[in-house]
């Protein structure tokens, strides 16, 4: 191992290992629309988490109040004035192993209550996200794809 | 000067990692509009309309209650024996006075399968009903179907899957299947003779997020006796989000209001029954293959609301109207279809009164 070649070897082993973990743990970042096709989620990297929130909806107008929509069944009373355009509904993912992002929760403004969540890449452009309650079984999974900007 | 530059490497990303706000819901403004632009990379995935339209009533994954039923009368008849064509006189007609009845009900279901293109779920339930009866009229000796209800109860133990598959956005299918031990068995004589299956499915329409509907067809015992019908399906909710309802008839159908994403209220009826296999724990020959067709209409208000995140509790109370309370004979311990229209005489004809009844439970609610 004294030998500088083996030395260079290792270093490069390992910082080309690193970048290829970064770069599958990025292949999260995007901007993503799930089955429904309803809004489109914009997942970014905070530090060493990931991140989602809703960036665009379909609808993005109330039909009972005629203005924006905004976060009316959060628990907290407090937050449901919040515009759901740009509300943060993927929170606290982490980089797990190839293709899985675990320890997070996702927000369903329906129904405002959260869910335990992990997300697993079936392929660099489609999601498989499980919101489900204390344990896997509890859940349901959604198919979510990759949105690009359109080419001009 | 390079200690002082290593330091200050070391503390950006730790200033950086304690700046997240994981509960903040609301970053920085930014400009929307240049989502409008943006294209599937791929083709989009395939659209499947839901189970589900805005503000149904939660469906329950776990579910723990208790049912009460107020006092009424029970006036049994004697038992006629279809073969002989006579009564059976060792079996003398009784009346009892029944305090109340009550019982535990518990349902277990679980998404082996749940994606937007099917849902598979497996269930099991257990249900039973007790009967504490304490005053029996004078001069007139408890029957044996008294004496069964009075000592044994009955009971409900079984297990259900229910499958939901979409084809697309507007079109599913509704399957639901049963299989249940019914009876005044205790659990050390569970025996394959009180198994009763029951199954629907249902062909739907949705019809955007707040209506679906749907037609189909169902083996049931819910007034009692095995009986084939139609069923309807319509789930709706109206535009202002507080008014709706949730109908599948003829088992149940009800109005419903909705008070907010976490609490709500029903008001309408529902069919409960089942048909019981009596003479488990009883060697009376006058309850041997006898099958005692259980119906009821519940007309009810239900109260639901989630007390912690996804734990809700349910309550209601209504009037329970007696439907049938009727016993068959099985011909070779054979069950039989009588339906509607048949004329196959009862074994013993019984009078039920009607009470007011209340259930209370706790429920983890689905995703």
């Amino acid at each position: 191992m004294k030998n500088p070649i083996n030395l260079f070897l290792l270093f490069t082993l390992l910082f080309t290992s690193t970048i290829t973990f970064a770069q599958q743990a990025d292949d999260l970042v995007g901007v993503w629309e799930p089955s429904n096709g309803k809004v489109r989620v914009k997942i970014e990297k905070i530090g060493t988490k990931y991140f989602g929130r809703i960036v665009w909806l379909k609808a993005p107008i109330d039909s009972v109040t005629n203005k924006p929509k905004v976060d009316k069944n959060n628990p907290d009373e407090a937050l449901r004035n919040v515009p759901l355009k740009g509300f943060r509904l993927l929170k606290d993912f982490t980089f797990k192993s190839a293709g899985e992002w675990t320890e997070g929760t996702i927000y369903d403004p329906e129904n405002g209550s959260t869910y335990s969540c992990t997300i697993k890449m079936k392929n660099k452009n489609t999601l498989d996200i499980r919101g489900y309650i204390g344990i896997s079984a509890f859940g349901r999974t959604d198919v979510w794809k990759r949105l690009e900007i359109k080419k001009q | 000067m390079l200690r002082k530059f290593f330091f200050l490497f070391l503390a950006v990303p730790v200033i950086g990692f304690a700046q997240i706000d994981s509960t903040n819901n609301q970053p920085a403004e930014e400009d929307f509009s240049q989502y409008d632009s943006y294209n599937l990379v791929d083709k989009a995935a395939k659209k499947y309309c839901t189970s589900k339209v805005f503000d149904l009533s939660p469906s329950k994954l776990i579910s723990i209650g208790y049912d009460f039923q107020g006092g009424y009368d029970l006036t049994t008849d004697t038992l006629f024996n279809s073969n002989s064509n006579q009564y059976e006189t060792q079996n003398a007609p009784g009346f009892s006075n029944i305090q109340f009845s009550h019982g535990l009900r518990l349902a277990l279901n679980i998404p082996v399968i749940s994606n937007n293109a099917i849902i598979v779920q497996l269930g099991a339930n257990y249900a039973e009903q007790r009967y504490q009866i304490n005053d029996l009229k004078k001069g007139i000796a408890p029957n044996d179907l008294i004496t069964t209800l009075k000592d044994n109860g009955l009971r409900t133990t079984g297990l259900n899957t229910t499958i939901f598959k979409p084809f697309n956005e507007k079109h599913f299918l509704l399957f639901q299947a049963s299989a249940d031990l019914n009876g005044d068995y205790g659990f050390n004589s569970i025996n394959l003779k009180y198994l009763r299956t029951s199954a629907a499915a249902i062909w739907g329409w949705k019809k955007g997020d707040r209506k679906m509907i749907g037609v189909g067809f169902s083996r049931t015992y819910r007034v009692g006796e095995m009986n084939y019908i139609p069923v309807l399906l319509l789930n709706y909710t109206a535009p202002n989000r507080k008014n709706g309802c949730e109908i599948l008839f003829p088992a149940r159908a009800h109005y419903r209001r909705t008070f907010s994403a976490r609490s709500l209220a029903l008001f309408g009826y529902e069919l409960e029954g089942q048909s019981y296999r009596l003479g488990s724990r009883n060697t009376s020959a006058a309850l041997q293959d006898l099958e005692l067709r259980r119906g009821e209409l519940r007309i009810r208000a239900v109260y639901e609301r989630s007390i912690s995140s996804f734990l809700w509790l349910s309550a209601q109370a209504g009037f329970r109207y007696n439907y049938s309370f009727d016993a068959d004979r099985l011909p070779n311990g054979k069950e039989f279809f009588r339906g509607f229209f048949g004329d196959q005489a009862y074994a013993m004809q019984n009078t039920l009164g009607n009470t007011f009844y209340c259930m209370v439970g706790i429920n983890l609610v689905s995703p």
